[in-house]
């Protein structure tokens, strides 16, 4: 035992003293899983139009414009910003927050607009009694309302927050009309207006086994936390490659001490760092990052499921290590190919691109990769709450994984020793 | 009974026709230093490999004390030390973490570990260098260490391979003092070098080696005697082993 704990408190020693080994295991997973779920998040917000934020100039300051506003901000996913800096906004700086990006839209509605849309209801209605020709109805010009777009404003979010502004227009103008009509007609039910003839319900089918989408929190703290565990795979082979290179291997076989224990505390020492890695991604996802907007991270309801996934994955990722430096032959080729592997792995295996928005036949390759078992297993305890049961067959894919590493690992090793 | 005894050793290696080591016979006694020279690929790590049990060999005797090693190979290397021509230690631990932690896996533990990782630094030279970190040594002080490693344990019987390459006369000539007093408490050594006048004056005998066989064994200055026309060592050494590149 006191072999194993010496071991291990070397290699930890060791490590700590690495500074960049300590900046690729930490302060890269932590940048990483920042910036992508801001992204993320943002995408979502865009794509799937969420809480928009709009500039809203109101030149008509009447009855129609404030019930418009009204609407669109009952709509739930318009924010309607009416001042800037505490100021009262105005077309000139509305176009200039726009253009500079700063707000996706503005709304921009004219002087009158009440006045002369009430006037054209009017001629309209008085129009259509008297049976003059449709086209001699109003004289009135149509009060236009102007929407500005930021330049780089997605094609979904325009489309959302057109549609929504032309549907609470259109409904207003009925109403309005059927109570104008109503007024000269007196026997005729306005109600019949309001009440719907058909009714649309969208629902967006969340993947398969899951019983809503993951938030970009819920995908990416797990997802880079996976990524920046199965790094350990660098400074691991390389720790193992140097101590080849170095000649302390030769010194550690020739002392009365079975291979197996340093073995054993080397790989203690790294699933102990991949854990501190795992705390901190964890961290961030739960203070950070919802100190930057995000939604929060729910953590799921069984850390006994979550402490089982982690240590699976972590053990993964040091088999494969242990693997690789018995592979390759340098310190740099250990690196090189030890990186451009887990990044593979980890591209395939949805850390960076959710697996369920990848195309059929990269879903089907991406059922090969470690990290995309892991991501699996952690999803589910972070978004349905699994306990640890629903999640084996993923942590039984991890530890097969780790002791097939480990086991080829000693086969190369004893070939290569018998060869000198 | 010599403290180290190997038999008819023969070892090739997967792949290739010649064998790396043939018919290999060497003794070492207690307190007596064995010289085994010969020029680069003649088999002398091979022949260390083996010895120090890092190496299976394909046939023949080997045992320490006149207990064979085959089976229990882990057991015995409690009495075999080892100072590998590479500096064999971590360089971003300093000489004392370095030591106690080979000195652990070698079996010492509590105060015994830290006197023993103490008085081996002392013995090389390094007890006021013992917090630095092995990195920042000069090659001498890095070669001192090294030996300091592979002797915590205090091995009866201890491999040295080259420990005097690339450093200075001083460091040379108190590594060397330092291995004659070892001897002198009754260690049994096995040292290659490719210094032949150091070997000359440290080895109690010398076995010289070449393509897996020793052509020739014995007290260096019988050797010499016995090939009229040699002077020294490196003489005979040449005389036996040809002028020929060997790599």
């Amino acid at each position: 035992m006191g072999k194993f704990i010496a071991t291990s408190l070397k290699e930890m020693l060791l490590l700590s003293r690495d500074r960049s080994g300590l900046l690729v295991l930490f302060a890269m997973p932590a940048i990483l899983v920042v910036v992508f779920t801001l992204i993320q998040n943002n995408i979502l917000k865009s794509s799937e139009a969420l809480d928009i934020e709009v500039l809203w100039v109101d030149g008509d300051r009447q009855a129609l414009s404030a019930e418009i506003a009204r609407r669109l901000s009952a709509g739930g996913n318009l924010t309607l910003i009416r001042e800037l800096d505490g100021e009262p906004l105005d077309i000139p700086r509305a176009r200039k927050a726009v253009a500079a990006g700063h707000y996706p839209a503005a709304v921009l509605l004219p002087a009158g607009l009440s006045a002369t849309t009430a006037r054209r209801i009017e001629l309209q209605i008085q129009a259509a009694i008297s049976g003059a020709p449709a086209g001699t109805r109003s004289a009135q010009p149509i009060p236009r309302i102007t929407l500005l777009f930021d330049p780089l404003a997605q094609g979904a979010l325009r489309g959302a927050v057109t549609q929504a502004l032309n549907n609470t227009v259109l409904t207003l103008e009925m109403e309005r009309k059927a109570r104008a009509l109503a007024a000269v007609l007196p026997s005729a039910d306005t109600a019949l207006i309001s009440q719907r003839l058909l009714a649309v319900d969208a629902r967006r089918m969340p993947p398969a086994g899951l019983a809503q989408l993951p938030t970009a929190v819920e995908q990416n703290v797990p997802a880079w936390a996976l990524f920046g565990m199965f790094f350990i795979v660098v400074p691991l082979s390389g720790a193992l490659i140097r101590e080849r290179e170095l000649g302390t291997l030769l010194r550690l076989r020739s002392l009365p001490v079975s291979p197996a224990i340093l073995l054993a505390g080397k790989v203690c020492a790294y699933v102990t760092v991949a854990g501190l890695q795992f705390v901190l991604i964890l961290l961030i996802g739960k203070y950070l990052l919802p100190a930057l907007g995000t939604p929060p991270l729910a953590m799921g309801g069984c850390p006994l499921a979550l402490a089982v996934t982690v240590l699976s994955a972590a053990l993964a990722a040091a088999g494969y290590g242990i693997l690789l430096s018995t592979l390759v032959d340098s310190y740099e080729q250990a690196s090189m190919f030890g990186s451009v592997s887990v990044v593979i792995a980890a591209a395939v295996g949805g850390i960076m691109v959710p697996v369920y928005v990848m195309p059929a036949a990269m879903q089907a390759l991406s059922g090969y990769s470690p990290l995309a078992w892991g991501l699996e297993a952690l999803i589910h305890i972070f978004v349905r709450g699994d306990s640890l049961v629903p999640v084996l067959p993923q942590v039984g894919g991890l530890l097969a994984f780790s002791a097939v590493c480990m086991l080829l690992a000693g086969v190369v090793f004893k070939v290569r020793g018998s060869q000198g | 009974m010599p403290l180290l005894s190997a038999r008819n050793i023969s070892k090739t290696y997967p792949g290739s026709s010649l064998p790396a080591l043939l018919d290999f016979d060497f003794t070492v006694d207690r307190g007596e230093i064995v010289g085994l020279l010969g020029p680069n690929g003649a088999g002398k790590t091979t022949a260390i490999a083996i010895m120090a049990t890092l190496l299976k060999a394909d046939g023949g005797e080997l045992a320490i004390s006149g207990r064979e090693i085959r089976g229990r190979e882990r057991r015995m290397r409690q009495d075999l030390g080892l100072v590998p021509q590479d500096i064999a230690l971590y360089p971003d631990l300093t000489a004392r973490e370095n030591l106690n932690y080979f000195g652990r896996l070698a079996g010492l533990k509590g105060t015994c570990l830290k006197e023993r990782v103490a008085a081996g630094l002392d013995q090389v030279g390094l007890a006021a260098h013992a917090g630095k970190r092995v990195r920042t040594f000069s090659g001498g002080m890095q070669r001192r260490a090294n030996i300091a490693a592979g002797l915590l344990h205090s091995p009866p019987l201890l491999f040295l391979d080259e420990p005097t390459v690339g450093i200075d006369a001083q460091s040379r000539s108190m590594i060397l003092a330092y291995l004659q007093a070892l001897k002198a408490q009754g260690m049994g050594m096995v040292y290659t070098t490719h210094y032949m006048e150091e070997a000359a004056q440290l080895c109690d005998r010398v076995a010289i080696i070449d393509s897996g066989r020793i052509i020739a064994q014995g007290r260096p200055a019988a050797l010499i005697a016995g090939h009229g026309r040699c002077r020294d060592l490196g003489e005979l050494f040449l005389a036996l082993t040809g002028k020929a590149l060997r790599d």
